[in-house]
């Protein structure tokens, strides 16, 4: 029986870190007690029954959720490139919005073919909040820690503020922040309500030497927080976003091989057991938590 | 002197009508009971004037408002078409250059329109507003108006019937989801050239939300009204769209008197009285009512 009674409801699982389809996913993350998900664009777009009907397992399984990826390699591009991206953004805005989903994750370009120039970057993100305002839904930029131009938090966030769009904010990936060793401290530049995702992961290995090694281990040897080697650091980042006034969700990001070949409910627990350290060891949560009860129409 | 150093101290590159916006060319609203809105926008003033060539679509007019009936089942969808409510579907600026407004708007981030004309119709460009609404972009309003081409005259009206009173176009207002109001200007400056009025600034006898003002000259002026949901309990996702039309007046008791004297019906309440800045009409078929606003317009 799974215990309710712990305060976990803002983080959440995202698909990545499971195997299977979408409709198990859905069932698994919330018998593990989670009330979001991450969802990811080939989630929706490879369901046997088609965007439609992955709308309506979403819908179906009351799971709020947290954001939907991810849009890559978007920003400095020129001419057809830029147009042709535009057009694949629009095609992630419609399906984030069929979704209900309120954030569109968009990774910092790694392409050999995009400006370095920042205010051509902040132009370019510009224009896709702009799209994104008609469809409720915010944009969240995340520094990629082998992104071309940037790589690290701090630069992410010099082209958000160069954007200068409401609906325009961060998203922050553990991973990245621990793969680049981007000081803590530098959060304080942020504004806590521009990041508007956070993703979290752990992994096992110390160090990471080579950007070749950081890719790999980006994509295939996360873990989840508190099963790695820096359990501590995640600790603090998450006490030191709580401390700035961050109150959005947090989202279990962990590609994982072994995870794609062992039963989802087990892995939904490893994230629950996950979620629970990080509420209750961590940030030592009252249940509820106070001024958070918002009463939502039902879904028609 | 280099522009590294000129550029932060003076940001002065936008126009302040970067499309040359003069004004609303019409208002449109989408309905499946076009007689029953025919109705209510006659006991207003209006008068049908013209009768579009192939579609069931009437234009409506008084003074310099246009409106915009259609019932074109086609271009409602099927919940629309099934829904007794009229709903406001489009707002057409008159713009300098149409063709260039569409662009300048598409290079920014708008969503275009796609386009459903008939032979020798008038491709009137749009891009896509708040919910299911569109903005036009209309350039032809001086020498010919795209009425002469879409339309056709209903024999023996005048086809030009004076304003009642001294109405004109004063605003929108637009209902917004919670905590959109910054996301809503921005729509509005950077897409159209709006500027935010001061937050102590307000007309009529509804001061709530945020106060988008038109860049158009002051004899064509109009402003959007953004609301947001009462604060507190009900998340009203979804929700967003054009609320209603207000029409300035610079006697609001005067043509109250003379509207209700052909029927219409002005709140009385607790939290709306009519009064000399402005009144608010009941609403018709469910969704469907008039602000008063006083504004002198010279």
């Amino acid at each position: 029986m799974v215990d309710y009674s712990a305060n976990i409801r803002d983080f959440g699982m995202d698909t990545i870190s499971l195997a299977g389809p979408l409709e198990a996913k859905l069932l698994a993350v919330r018998q593990a007690g989670f009330s979001q998900i991450m969802l990811s664009a080939r989630d929706v777009v490879g369901h046997p029954g088609g965007l439609e009907s992955a709308v309506a397992a979403v819908r179906a399984s009351g799971l709020r959720v947290t954001g939907f990826q991810v849009l890559r390699d978007f920003e400095g591009l020129s001419g057809h490139l830029h147009d042709y991206k535009i057009d694949i953004a629009k095609s992630m805005l419609e399906m984030c919005s069929a979704l209900g989903a309120k954030v569109l994750l968009v990774c910092s370009s790694t392409s050999v073919h995009a400006s370095d120039d920042p205010d051509a970057l902040a132009r370019d993100l510009r224009k896709l909040a702009m799209l994104a305002i008609p469809r409720s839904i915010k944009v969240a930029y995340e520094g990629l820690s082998w992104g071309r131009t940037i790589n690290e938090f701090p630069q992410a966030w010099d082209i958000v503020c160069r954007a200068d769009m409401p609906n325009l904010g961060l998203g922050l990936d553990s991973f990245h922040l621990f793969a680049t060793k981007t000081p803590l401290d530098d959060l304080e530049l942020l504004d806590a309500d521009k990041i508007f995702l956070v993703q979290l992961a752990d992994f096992m290995w110390t160090e990471i030497k080579s950007v070749e090694e950081r890719i790999s281990t980006a994509r295939h040897f996360r873990v989840f927080p508190g099963e790695g080697v820096h359990s501590a650091d995640l600790a603090a980042l998450v006490s030191k976003l709580h401390s700035l006034g961050y109150r959005g969700d947090y989202s279990f990001e962990v590609f994982n091989d072994d995870y794609q070949q062992i039963p989802l409910p087990t892995v939904a627990e490893r994230g629950r057991r996950s979620a629970l350290w990080l509420a209750e060891g961590v940030l030592r949560r009252a249940v509820p938590l106070p001024n958070q009860l918002r009463l939502r129409r039902a879904e028609a | 002197m280099s522009t590294s150093t000129n550029l932060p101290r003076e940001a002065i590159a936008e126009p302040v009508n970067p499309l040359g916006l003069n004004g609303i060319e019409f208002i449109e609203y989408a309905c499946s009971r076009p007689q029953a809105l025919g109705q209510v926008l006659e006991m207003m003033g209006f008068k049908p004037v013209a009768r579009h060539r192939s579609r069931e679509v009437m234009l409506y007019r008084q003074g310099g408002i246009n409106i915009i009936v259609n019932a074109h089942r086609p271009s409602l969808t099927q919940e629309q078409a099934a829904s007794d409510k009229p709903w406001l579907a489009a707002i057409a600026l008159r713009v300098r250059d149409a063709g260039a407004a569409y662009r300048r708007a598409l290079e920014r981030g708008a969503w275009a329109v796609p386009s459903q004309v008939e032979v020798m119709e008038l491709n009137i460009p749009a891009i896509h507003g708040v919910g299911a609404s569109r903005i036009y972009f209309v350039d032809r309003y001086e020498q010919f108006s795209i009425y002469d081409v879409d339309f056709v005259p209903i024999p023996g009206v005048d086809p030009h019937p004076p304003a009642l009173a001294d109405l004109h176009f004063f605003g929108v207002v637009q209902y917004i989801g919670n905590e959109r109001t910054a996301d809503w200007s921005e729509f509005y400056r950077e897409l159209l050239g709006f500027a935010e009025l001061p937050s102590e600034q307000h007309f009529g006898i509804l001061p709530k939300g945020r106060i988008m003002q038109s860049p158009c000259p002051p004899a064509a002026r109009f402003y959007i009204q953004l609301i947001e949901p009462e604060a507190g309990l009900l998340d009203v996702e979804g929700q967003e769209q054009l609320q209603r039309v207000a029409l300035g007046t610079g006697q609001v008791l005067q043509t109250v008197a003379q509207l209700s004297q052909r029927g219409v019906e002005f709140l009385q309440s607790k939290s709306v009285q009519t009064d000399h800045r402005g009144a608010l009409t009941r609403s018709w078929q469910g969704s469907v009512s008039f602000e008063l606003v006083h504004d002198l317009r010279t």
